[in-house]
């Protein structure tokens, strides 16, 4: 360990002396493209690198003017490995800043790690993609309505670097409007609304020369100065984004009176320079999707889905003329499936970091990502770096509140919306925490209502009213148990009835008896129940008023037993003598009658008393 | 082994179905508690009896109001 230590020490040190500065590498061949259609200028540069020393070179360097460093938002190099047919698409290379010595200190450099170190006479293509912000300056600085746009942008007509080039070339695309002026030096020549310089040859180390364009642009410049993406992961089956927008036009700022009638008249010529609306391009399947701000809804929006994406096209309450703002939300919902996953017992959420609106500038963008209750071990990882914090957040149905992962990153482009991914790890059970709020929220409803009925409430306990309503209870409670016993007595009716009606079917005499037998000790026993209650009854003062209605049906009943008792004797007998069944209707039709009068007033008597 | 997509344990075309069945029974248990609790006198009334009454009328209640949340867009 410590020899391997000590030789990689040997080996730095031995690579940082050797690395004779900066001048082993040439460009043989530099290809620059600056792009100003629109607010965000992206230069792109092909470089040919050629070690022309005798050492190893493993790293290029990347110049740039302060003044045009501290715009930059974004830097990326890739190299096309291979050649010819093999030619595979870019591998991006790690881009840092370094700071070799020996440089003029206005300069910004970075270095490119090399895949591989360039040997002597190595060539090598490397695409370098740089994105700045805030570079195109309007001038005039205001303007009115019914002027055009117009900016500058500053640069360097050859490739400001600190090797030598051998063969450069720079073109500038510039929108289809107007060119008020351009730098014109040695092979200078314009093409419709494209600048081309060069090419220029051998041109030493740190060669510059200043280029000024000035033209026409009605693009909007439409910067959010901060934007709060809300990103909301429900297991239930949702992921909500909501996009709070703070969005401001930075062009041209806008001087006079503002005519609603000239820009409702004629938009492109009296407000060509105001943002009319915004695109927003959200993922397929998005759905319940709303737009308002602090007033409410805000009604002028278009929305085209298909099964790529998803089109929103929003429109602020009025047109944006230069140094106007504006604030809105945008929110919308995504199936669950597109977004979260699991790998090796951990979930994942893979999503998209910027804004979905076009060609946005963010000069401070906030993702917060809430994710359920419960998850637990939540790790980050983003293609770029950005500064990142925790908090939680209560929302719906929660206890302990939502673990958030804050990210919040500055200057972003539509080139940093790429995916990144927040890795988490979650209970199944854990989903079970929503609905058990809600089952104990109900159930504490009941306990309190079952409490409420068992509490004895009356303040004074000796009053005249609470005794009455004590006994009361009580009384109401034996009228509830004889009413149970006399239905227990009408349901032992019932089997002698249905066993009469099996004599006549089969004639089984012997099975008849047996029932009756059974029937007549339920009976007794009931009537043995009944006794104390009764007696209860007629000593309790509070029972008086309906005291003769539970008499006369405990009489009632007990009458309708003895003529069933009767009814029964003289069937079964009749079945003993082998009696025609006319004659034993006969002999039946008086009690037969009784019984079914007898029934019907039991039964009003009970209705009656259960009523009170 | 590739990432799998993680869905939500009951399919969300569910919800209204599940929210309207669930919230009736529940409602019809309820309804069963409280004239239970109305009719008994305070002496054959039985605790028992009561609290499963409540439970399981909690329980229908419970999942019916969460499967309402889901189906009207407030996803918990």
């Amino acid at each position: 360990m410590g020899f391997w230590w000590r030789f990689n020490l040997l080996v730095f040190t031995i690579a940082i002396l050797s690395t004779p500065v900066l001048s082993d590498l040439i460009l043989s061949k530099v290809d620059r493209r600056i792009d100003l259609t629109s607010q965000i200028v992206r230069i792109t540069s092909t470089l040919k690198v050629e070690n022309a020393g005798s050492g190893l070179v493993s790293e290029v360097l990347l110049a740039f003017p302060e003044l045009q460093a501290k715009n930059l938002v974004y830097l990326m190099a890739t190299t096309n490995e291979g050649k010819g047919k093999t030619k595979s698409s870019g591998v991006s290379l790690p881009v840092e800043v370094a700071n070799p010595k020996g440089m003029p200190p206005a300069l910004t450099v970075y270095s490119v790690s090399l895949p591989k170190a360039l040997g002597e006479g190595d060539t090598m293509s490397l695409d370098v993609l740089a994105v700045f912000t805030h570079t195109l300056k309007p001038f005039p600085e205001k303007i009115t309505q019914a002027d055009i746009q117009l900016v500058l942008f500053q640069d360097s007509a050859y490739y400001l670097s600190p090797y030598a080039v051998k063969f450069q070339s720079l073109s500038i695309k510039l929108p289809d409007a107007r060119i008020e002026s351009y730098t014109k030096i040695e092979n200078t020549k314009i093409h419709g609304s494209e600048i081309k310089y060069g090419p220029y040859e051998n041109l030493p180390p740190f060669s510059y020369s200043p280029l000024v364009v000035h033209f026409e642009i009605n693009q909007p410049f439409a910067v959010a100065q901060e934007l709060v993406r809300e990103i909301e992961v429900s297991h239930w089956g949702n992921v909500q984004v909501t996009e709070h927008c703070n969005i401001v036009h930075e062009g041209a700022k806008s001087e006079g009176e503002f005519s609603r009638l000239e820009y409702q008249a004629r938009p492109h010529i009296r407000g060509s320079s105001a943002i009319r609306h915004f695109v927003a391009k959200l993922p397929p399947r998005a759905h319940s999707i709303y737009y308002r701000d602090e007033i409410g809804n805000i009604s002028t929006s278009h929305l085209w889905a298909d099964s790529k994406k998803t089109e929103l096209l929003i429109e602020p309450r009025y047109p944006m003329f230069g140094g106007w703002r504006t604030a809105f939300i945008i929110g919308y919902s995504l199936p669950l499936q597109d977004f979260l996953f699991e790998s090796e017992g951990k979930r994942f959420l893979n999503i998209s970091f910027a804004s979905p609106i076009n060609d946005l500038v963010i000069d401070n963008l906030v993702v917060k990502v809430v994710l359920p209750e419960g998850s637990r071990d939540l790790s980050v990882s983003t293609p770029f770096p950005v500064k990142q914090r925790q908090e939680s957040k209560i929302s719906h149905l929660d206890v302990v509140g939502r673990p958030v992962i804050v990210l919040e990153k500055a200057d972003v482009v539509p080139e940093h919306n790429q995916y990144f991914q927040i890795h988490y790890s979650f209970n199944k059970l854990s989903m079970l925490r929503e609905p058990f709020m809600l089952i104990s929220g109900f159930f504490f409803l009941f306990v309190a209502c079952i409490v409420y009925v068992h509490v004895d409430l009356s303040i004074s306990k000796s009053s005249a009213s609470y005794l009455a309503k004590l006994q009361w209870d009580e009384v109401r409670a034996t009228i509830q148990q004889v009413e149970s016993i006399i239905n227990q007595c009408l349901a032992t009716h019932e089997k002698i009835e249905a066993s009469l009606r099996d004599l006549s079917r089969i004639g089984d005499v012997q099975a008849c008896k047996t029932t009756r037998k059974t029937a007549d000790g339920l009976l007794k026993e009931h009537s043995k129940e009944l006794k104390p209650l009764l007696a209860f009854l007629q000593s309790s003062p509070a029972a008086a008023n309906i005291l003769p209605k539970v008499e006369e049906l405990v009489a009632k009943e007990r009458e309708l037993q003895e003529r069933w008792m009767a009814k029964h004797s003289i069937i079964v007998d009749c079945y003993e003598k082998k009696l025609g069944g006319r004659e034993i209707e006969n002999r039946v039709a008086p009690q037969q009658q009784k019984v079914v009068a007898l029934r019907q007033e039991v039964e009003d008597l009970l209705e009656y008393i259960d009523e009170i | 082994m590739a990432p799998k997509p993680i869905t939500s344990p009951v399919p969300d075309t569910c919800y209204p179905t599940l929210a309207v069945s669930m919230l009736a029974i529940g409602l019809l248990f309820t309804a069963y508690f409280f004239v239970y609790e109305a009719t008994s006198s305070r002496r054959n009334r039985s605790l028992a009896k009561e609290l499963t009454t409540g439970a399981v009328a909690s329980f229908f209640l419970g999942f019916g109001s969460l499967f309402l949340l889901l189906a009207s867009g407030v996803y918990v």
